[in-house]
């Protein structure tokens, strides 16, 4: 191939930064979804003693 | 949920596949060489970017309209995913034209041109999201500033092209550097085929960060109601004045 | 046709108050043309000691320099009243709200009228330009790029007006918007400087006053949005 480098560097980073983002949005989502998930539990264990259902 | 995540499986499979079929199995151009092949990925991503400052403008405008929260999420994740594409857009243009023009950067080129200060004013409006904190301020002037964005946009198009048109510049680089490929028919399905897998994988990621800027959102208003509800009960406790201003416990 | 009578009026009020606050606040208005001069003197120790490279390449800095002084410019016309709170004041009023933009639109235009009367003389000296017949050109110019920055200043000032980090926000906003102004304002200017040799003097000047009509348009119809709360 001609001009490697630069097909390399191109498709490269492309490839490697779609890749990138999609798992760092995997993770924040399931950062945030565990400290949703703490919030509401929180919420519960405090809402239940005033109403008991 | 599962839908989500088969899109995902799709997205990958699409993308590797597309990939592959691109980079090894189409034959190169007969003038710009193996070169070329940086357009099957550059071509879709600056679509894309265009694509998803489009849904960026288009939300907030319904923002503006119905004031649905719902509609600032689909905002926001239009422009962050924007940026990224864009970004890989002009990364890809670079490369591509270094080997192809001789110059990695062509300011003639009224596509390049736009396209970096598009990068520019939606890194601005990212920014300004982050510095913002009230959220249905944020989504307002978010929006309008959107907006703004998108309008300026075909006016540094036009403005770039009159640069070049007016001044009769030169074209940097080989008229013998035009696009020719030795098999058209494969040439366009390798295009149209690492368009389609790209548009998967952003209707995935646009889907993932819409359920990020939600559970965010919830997050955010939690830690202001824990706030307030904190706040209220240190005034309380030190005098002894119980539900001010109507506002009782547990209302 | 009352009403729209009513609300230039509102419009000329505003923009009238603004005025003279900015003269009464001289030192303010005053560091802003120091300022501009102080980067037009730079620009000369980048650029010079080789005059003819500082003559070619005067229009654009004539014209960075004016953007750079707008940046102060309408960021000053919005925070006094945010300090203030006049703006709450303002709002709370039953005026239109275009009426209010346009007002400081104005003000914003006189305040960048006054920047470029004397960047322009200065470019002329420290540059060694002639600026010769080419002076109503130039107003022109002047006018059309001054309106824009005032058009798309106002906007933003009112978006970052109250911000913590406005001083960084503003330009970081403001400054690739204006990237078309910026071109179409150098283009015209070299244009009338050397007496229009390539004809397209007017497609310029055409440029900016699109620019402005588009700005002050999408300016006008979106900043109530500003004022919310």
């Amino acid at each position: 191939m001609q001009d490697l480098g630069f097909i390399v560097a191109g498709w490269g980073l492309i490839l490697g930064g779609l890749a990138a983002y999609a798992g760092l949005l995997l993770r924040r989502l399931a950062v945030a979804r565990a400290a949703s998930l703490r919030i509401r539990r929180q919420a519960e264990s405090v809402a239940s003693p005033d109403h008991p259902a | 949920m599962n839908v989500t995540r088969a899109l995902g499986v799709v997205a990958l499979l699409a993308v590797v596949g597309a990939s592959i079929n691109a980079l090894f199995l189409v034959p190169a151009d007969v003038n710009q060489g193996d070169a070329q092949r940086i357009m099957y990925v550059h071509v879709p991503s600056a679509w894309l970017g265009y694509l998803s400052f489009g849904v960026t403008a288009l939300a907030g405008i319904g923002y503006l309209w119905k004031r649905d929260l719902r509609l600032d999420a689909v905002a926001v994740a239009g422009a962050e995913i924007g940026v990224i594409f864009t970004a890989f857009a002009i990364w890809g243009g670079m490369m591509w034209g270094r080997p192809v023009w001789g110059v990695f950067w062509q300011w003639e080129d009224p596509r390049l041109t736009t396209t970096a200060l598009l990068l520019a004013l939606y890194l601005g409006y990212l920014l300004f999201r982050r510095l913002t904190d009230d959220p249905h301020r944020r989504a307002a002037r978010a929006a309008v500033v959107g907006l703004i964005a998108a309008v300026d946009i075909p006016i540094v198009h036009f403005s770039v092209e009159w640069w070049r048109g007016l001044h009769q510049a030169p074209t940097i680089g080989s008229p013998d550097k035009v696009l020719n490929p030795s098999a058209p028919g494969l040439f366009v399905i390798a295009l149209v085929s690492m368009v389609l897998a790209f548009t998967i994988a952003w209707t995935w990621l646009m889907i993932r960060r819409y359920q990020l800027a939600r559970i965010e959102w919830q997050i955010e208003e939690h830690g202001r109601l824990g706030r307030i509800s904190a706040a209220r009960r240190a005034v309380e406790a030190s005098t002894g004045v119980q539900g001010v201003d109507g506002v009782k416990e547990g209302a | 046709m009352s009403s729209l009578r009513a609300d230039a009026a509102v419009a000329w009020q505003i923009a009238r108050k603004d005025a003279l606050s900015e003269l009464r606040g001289r030192q303010a208005a005053g560091s802003t043309l120091f300022f501009a001069g102080l980067v037009l003197l730079l620009f000369g120790f980048a650029l010079g000691p080789d005059s003819r490279r500082l003559t070619e390449a005067s229009p654009g800095l004539l014209w960075l320099a004016i953007v750079f002084g707008s940046l102060l410019t309408v960021g000053r016309l919005h925070q006094l009243e945010a300090e203030d709170g006049a703006l709450e004041e303002l709002a709370r009023y039953p005026v239109e709200r275009y009426a209010i933009y346009l007002g400081k639109a104005l003000a914003g235009v006189a305040a960048l009228l006054v920047l470029g009367g004397v960047l322009l003389p200065l470019v002329a000296i420290l540059y060694g330009i002639d600026l010769g017949s080419a002076w109503p050109a130039l107003l022109v110019t002047l006018v059309l790029g001054a309106i824009g920055l005032a058009a798309v200043g106002t906007f933003y000032a009112g978006v970052t007006v109250r911000m913590q980090s406005r001083e960084v926000m503003l330009p970081l906003l403001m400054l690739p918007i204006v990237a078309p102004l910026l071109l179409a304002a150098v283009k015209a200017t070299s244009a009338a400087l050397l007496g229009d040799p390539l004809g397209d003097l007017a497609a310029w000047l055409q440029l900016l006053g699109a620019f402005d009509v588009v700005m002050l348009v999408a300016g006008a119809a979106t900043y109530g949005y500003l004022l919310e709360e």
